[in-house]
């Protein structure tokens, strides 16, 4: 056995090395919590969506103040208007979907992407409750504010950072997930 | 050991995926940070939202409790000490929070699987590994005070890594009640300061009760302040059963101190460190024991 003399410190370089995860590390709580709550964003987003469906014609009278007679050629292109914001929120859904499944499986893009969202999200909501004095109460916005909040909390914390930066056997291919668990 | 096997299968993979962390990294640390601080905002919602909503507001204040002990403190903690936490040997292990934890009290010599052996021998029992079910196990088991002998212990961090492995001795068949160890191996050419080598160092404490974490309002084990009592313990416990172990002590070795560990639990020690020689000890013996355990 060799002794010999080592500086009494550990060096501070250490701290910003990259993470060297076993690549067979275990899927982290924290991993499946974030790709579970974004889920419940796009379970959220379907909600409000249909909702949004079903009291179109109030929404257009009470909070927009648009008078439409029933039949007119106004009321078509309301409808039109309706179709296309559900189309397009269908496919932000859709997008999401897509990125909780990657975020499941390890995919480092799609945890960077989901938490890039989640921070402008939070940050404008932000912006509104403390420059606006728009209240933030559970009848409006805290359910998805918290979900925001949360996915950001799980998807950032160090292991499901580790994880999703584990080194792949297969470089980055269609493979993923060890042994599949 | 485990150091060694994670660069070698690192290799393996292409050597450029190493290049870009450094943005990587300054976009992770960014997220940590802005997370920490969102919870922050979390808490204080949901707090101010459980006066709005009478008796249901209990329930949120409990989600608050949640958020707040689970989710918001052990970031802030991360963030904090990280930045005030002196990284190198100050004979203390950290918890995953990055704050201080169990003072390192004990040192040894020997092969791993002396060790192993010295401890079966003693009457002590591994502690299983942190798995979902085995957390799972510890709290059904400690609510309805059923006897769990091999239960996990928390991760606490010394040179950066978790424990190797731990050991414990239950008291009265009482999971809320045990005598417990950590293990570490010290990094080659390691010495104490002061210059000795040893192969490896301890934390053993004594789990009083359960209870919140002053620090983190976690539940959590409660240890006993007089560690030196634990301290002996073990030295005693193993040398009884092992003829062929000695033990060397540095008297002195930390200026005897009282502090707080990790869960806010105070804690005063004489600072001695027993150094126990295990070299002597036949390992052969431990497969034995620990296939007779098994």
């Amino acid at each position: 056995m060799t002794v010999e003399k080592r500086p009494a410190f550990e060096p501070p370089a250490v701290l910003v090395a990259p993470v060297t995860p076993p690549p067979d590390m275990h899927r982290p709580v924290s991993t499946v919590f974030g790709a579970l709550l974004v889920v419940l964003r796009v379970i959220a987003g379907v909600v409000w969506l249909l909702s949004l469906a079903l009291q179109w014609d109030r929404v257009l009278r009470d909070d927009l103040n648009i008078e439409i007679d029933p039949g007119s050629s106004e009321a078509e292109a309301a409808q039109v208007v309706l179709v296309f914001i559900l189309g397009f929120g269908g496919l932000i859904l859709a997008v999401d979907l897509v990125l909780a499944v990657l975020v499941y499986r390890g995919n480092n893009a799609a945890r960077l992407a989901v938490m890039i969202v989640a921070t402008l999200s939070i940050t404008i909501a932000a912006i509104d409750y403390f420059g606006g004095g728009e209240d933030i109460t559970i009848r409006t916005t805290l359910i998805t504010l918290s979900l925001d909040i949360l996915v950001l909390l799980a998807l950032s914390s160090r292991a499901a950072r580790a994880y999703a930066r584990r080194p792949r056997p297969n470089g980055r291919g269609r493979h993923s997930g060890p042994k599949g668990r | 050991m485990d150091r060694a096997g994670a660069e070698a299968s690192g290799a393996e993979t292409e050597p450029t995926r190493r290049r870009r962390f450094s943005i990587n990294a300054l976009l992770d640390g960014f997220f940590f940070v802005y997370a920490g601080i969102a919870s922050l905002w979390l808490a204080w919602l949901v707090f101010t939202e459980s006066f709005t909503f009478g008796w249901w507001g209990i329930a949120f204040f409990v989600a608050f409790w949640l958020v707040l002990a689970y989710l918001v403190l052990p970031r802030l903690h991360r963030i904090l000490t990280t930045i005030y936490v002196p990284d190198y040997f100050i004979g203390r292990a950290r918890t995953s929070d990055g704050l201080l934890g169990d003072p390192v009290n004990l040192a040894l010599d020997g092969e791993e699987a002396q060790l192993h052996a010295a401890l079966a021998a003693a009457g002590w029992t591994r502690a299983d590994d942190v798995t979902l079910a085995s957390s799972w196990r510890i709290v059904t088991s400690t609510v309805t005070r059923r006897s769990y002998d091999e239960a996990p212990v928390s991760p606490l961090f010394l040179f950066g890594r978790q424990q190797d492995f731990a050991y414990q001795q239950e008291v009265e068949g009482n999971p809320a009640r045990r005598h417990h160890v950590r293990f570490w191996r010290t990094p080659d050419g390691w010495l104490l300061p002061g210059g000795r080598r040893v192969d490896w160092l301890a934390a053993g404490t004594f789990d009083r009760a359960v209870g919140f974490s002053l620090f983190t309002l976690q539940v959590t084990h409660k240890i006993d302040a007089d560690i030196d009592v634990e301290r002996d313990h073990i030295v005693s416990t193993v040398l009884a059963a092992n003829p062929d172990a000695h033990v060397v002590i540095l008297r002195d070795f930390s200026t005897g101190y009282h502090s707080r560990n990790g869960g806010g639990d105070t804690i005063r020690t004489d600072g001695d460190l027993p150094i126990l020689d295990l070299r002597a000890v036949k390992a052969d013996v431990a497969a034995d024991a620990v296939e007779v355990d098994a």
